[in-house]
């Protein structure tokens, strides 16, 4: 009633009038607030935006499609770096594994031929091993994928030799029957522990303990059958494990072709006590070999020993990378969207002339009008943030079963994703927002 | 009383390259509050320029127009909006309406600049369509109306903010001649019951059934003149 009460002192009656008849007295009003309901602008920006619904969704398809990228890269290498690391921790945290150096050529990654790391070199950190209480156990282990044949069936399995050592080590114990012992390594006996998945593959409905395979024109007798561990890399439900000296004397390919390398091996496992001592036994290990190999640089060794914190460390480092570059991209498709949310938002401006200039006319302030623009930015980039989320995420779960990894859908990176979209809708909504904003009302009023 | 409007000597000078141009050389005058004004000339005789400066959507090269006592040409654009807001209602000849705002939303647009609260601006925009006559017809587009109910949708606009000024720039240009009188009949009413109305017309009809008419010349304001519906006969 106040701005009746200020309307009626001015608005008076000089024409002779009623006064009660009065437009003041009429049309009473209460004391408006002064400032824009900004819900009401909002409001408008919001049916802008519903009333262009195509023209909307494609303007804002550049950043759900960086928003959807960022989130669904992220997912699916956050998948394979949770895989990896998973099969990497399996394989035992206080291990170390010696074996030839690996160097890279032209022609990709080379493992040096003459390492030679051999059952000597194994023999060697045995003898450590008595002296040394920081050792739990000392295993060489060579590998080959061969044909397996039991009764009628066969199948390939991976043929791996070693010590008894091998099962505390890789933390193998049977789940029905034996390990075979030092014994059996002594005696080349033809012994073999199996792994899940060829148990059941070989000896469908029957009692795997006692029966025998064949691998090339050996036969072996199954003394234990190892549970399943999950499939994956580094499992070892597809092998089976025969004492080191039976596997080089019949199995191994370099027999065939003779020479000293008889006595080769892939790999040299060393498995600390604690996690504690495995940096100082790294470099005692190194510098054992090194000594018995008669190599004095350590820059340039034939062999190297590594740790599974230093294998763990450098994955990380590789997804970190990995990462950064994925946002790179990610960043710059976000702003080739905010790019495009500008470009329509000016074609917005300019069409929209007329009514910027109506809304001017019946008291819109400059700020009304911007806020308004930038609105419709922001909550195009917003909405394009929110569906950018949701394609990315089903992208990820759709796209990680074919590479066979689990998505893991991060809060980093979808808040990131989201964040820059937010950011990009506001620097590329104000220059078009303030160019509405400054339009001159008559010249808008005469535009078509 | 203050006068609604009161123009002191305002000039509107457009440089241009040789010498500069005088759209409005020294025009004053005043408007007491519930008069009803024609504003007359041939075009290019200034009329526009002087609409647009009274509605405070230009400024003044020269000289001072005050609205409702107060001075706008010191204001900046924020607070010129405002008070254009409050003061000023305008009713255009070709309506002017928003086409995707229903009937009822047009006529909230000044309240919403306002800062009125949704359940104010919408009982206000009711209570001054039905005013015009248009109290059926609140939902509908623009689209769906005639340009007389058009025009109505407009009017209401006008009055929403229960402006110190309504006006108005050849409101019945873009109508039938029936139409037309119905909306001249429309500020008669409104004129009668206290509204300050200026109407620019080039009709010496419309501007016959105001109490008083300005023409505009080169600029320069050539007559002022008792009308037809002066005071005397009101």
């Amino acid at each position: 009633m106040n701005r009746a009460a200020t309307l009626d002192a001015t608005a008076g009656d000089p024409a002779g009038a009623d006064p009660a008849a009065s437009v003041a007295d009429w049309f009473a009003l209460e004391e408006p607030s002064g400032t824009t309901d900004t819900r009401a602008i909002v409001g408008i920006a919001w049916r802008s935006i519903r009333g262009n619904a195509s023209r909307s969704l494609l303007t804002a398809l550049g950043v759900i499609i960086g928003v959807a990228a960022v989130v669904a890269l992220t997912a699916v290498g956050a998948g394979v770096t949770q895989n990896v690391t998973a099969n990497l921790e399996r394989l035992g945290t206080n291990l170390l594994t010696i074996g030839a150096t690996v160097t890279r050529s032209s022609s990709g990654i080379v493992r040096s031929e003459s390492s030679g790391i051999t059952v000597g070199d194994a023999e060697l950190l045995r003898s450590l091993q008595g002296l040394d209480g920081r050792i739990l156990g000392v295993a060489p282990s060579v590998t080959s994928n061969l044909q397996v044949r039991a009764g009628g069936l066969n199948t390939t399995a991976q043929v791996l030799g070693t010590w008894p050592d091998y099962a505390p080590i890789r933390d193998l114990e049977v789940g029905a029957g034996t390990w075979w012992t030092d014994v059996d390594v002594e005696s080349r006996a033809r012994v073999a522990v199996v792994g899940h998945e060829i148990a059941l593959e070989l000896f469908p409905g029957l009692e795997p303990l006692g029966q025998s395979l064949t691998v090339g024109s050996h036969s072996f007798t199954v003394v234990g059958v190892l549970p399943d561990k999950g499939a994956g890399f580094g499992s070892p439900n597809r092998q089976i494990i025969v004492p080191l000296s039976t596997y080089l004397q019949r199995l191994a390919r370099s027999q065939v072709a003779g020479g000293t390398s008889a006595q080769s091996v892939n790999q040299i496992f060393v498995r600390a006590t604690e996690p504690d001592h495995l940096s100082a036994l790294q470099s005692e290990v190194t510098r054992l070999l090194a000594d018995d190999r008669g190599e004095f640089d350590l820059e340039a060794l034939s062999f190297q020993v590594q740790n599974q914190a230093d294998t763990l460390a450098s994955l990380t480092a590789v997804s970190r990378t990995l990462t950064l570059f994925l946002g790179a991209i990610a960043g710059i498709s976000l702003l080739v969207g905010g790019i495009g949310i500008m470009n329509i938002m000016l074609v917005s401006v300019t069409e929209r002339t007329r009514e910027i200039g109506i809304r001017k006319a019946l008291g819109a302030r400059p700020a009304d009008i911007r806020l308004q623009f930038l609105v419709e930015a922001v909550v195009l980039a917003a909405g394009g943030g929110l569906l950018g989320l949701v394609v990315g995420a089903a992208g990820a779960h759709f796209v990680s079963p074919m590479l066979g990894v689990t998505s893991a859908l991060t809060v980093a990176p979808m808040t990131v994703a989201f964040g820059v979209a937010l950011f990009v809708g506001v620097v590329f909504g104000l220059y078009p927002a303030q160019r509405a904003a400054r339009l001159d009302p008559v010249a808008s009023l005469r535009h078509e | 009383m203050t006068p609604a409007l009161e123009l002191d000597a305002i000039s509107k000078v457009y440089p241009l390259a040789d010498e500069d141009f005088y759209a409005l050389r020294e025009v004053s005058f005043d408007v007491p509050v519930g008069e009803y004004v024609a504003l007359m000339g041939p075009s290019g005789s200034g009329k526009s320029t002087l609409m647009n400066l009274i509605g405070l959507l230009d400024t003044p090269t020269e000289g001072r127009a005050l609205l409702a006592g107060q001075d706008a040409g010191d204001l900046d654009p924020e607070e010129q909006a405002a008070m254009r807001n409050r003061h000023v209602g305008f009713v255009f000849q070709s309506f002017h309406l928003l086409p995707r705002l229903s009937v009822r939303e047009n006529v909230e647009v000044p309240l919403t600049y306002a800062g009125y609260r949704p359940s104010v601006r919408r009982r206000r925009a009711l209570e001054v369509l039905d005013r015009v006559g248009l109290g059926d017809r609140v939902d509908h587009r623009p689209s769906q109306l005639s340009g007389g109910q058009r025009q109505r949708v407009a009017i209401a606009r006008a009055l929403a903010m229960n402006p110190s000024l309504l006006l108005a720039d050849e409101p019945t240009g873009n109508l039938d001649s029936e139409t037309g009188l119905e909306i001249l009949t429309l500020f008669d009413e409104l004129h009668a019951q206290g509204a300050t109305i200026v109407m620019v017309t080039h009709e010496p009809d419309v501007a016959e059934r105001c109490e008083r008419v300005l023409r505009l010349r080169d600029g320069r304001l050539e007559s002022d003149s008792q009308g037809r519906a002066a005071p005397a006969a009101a």
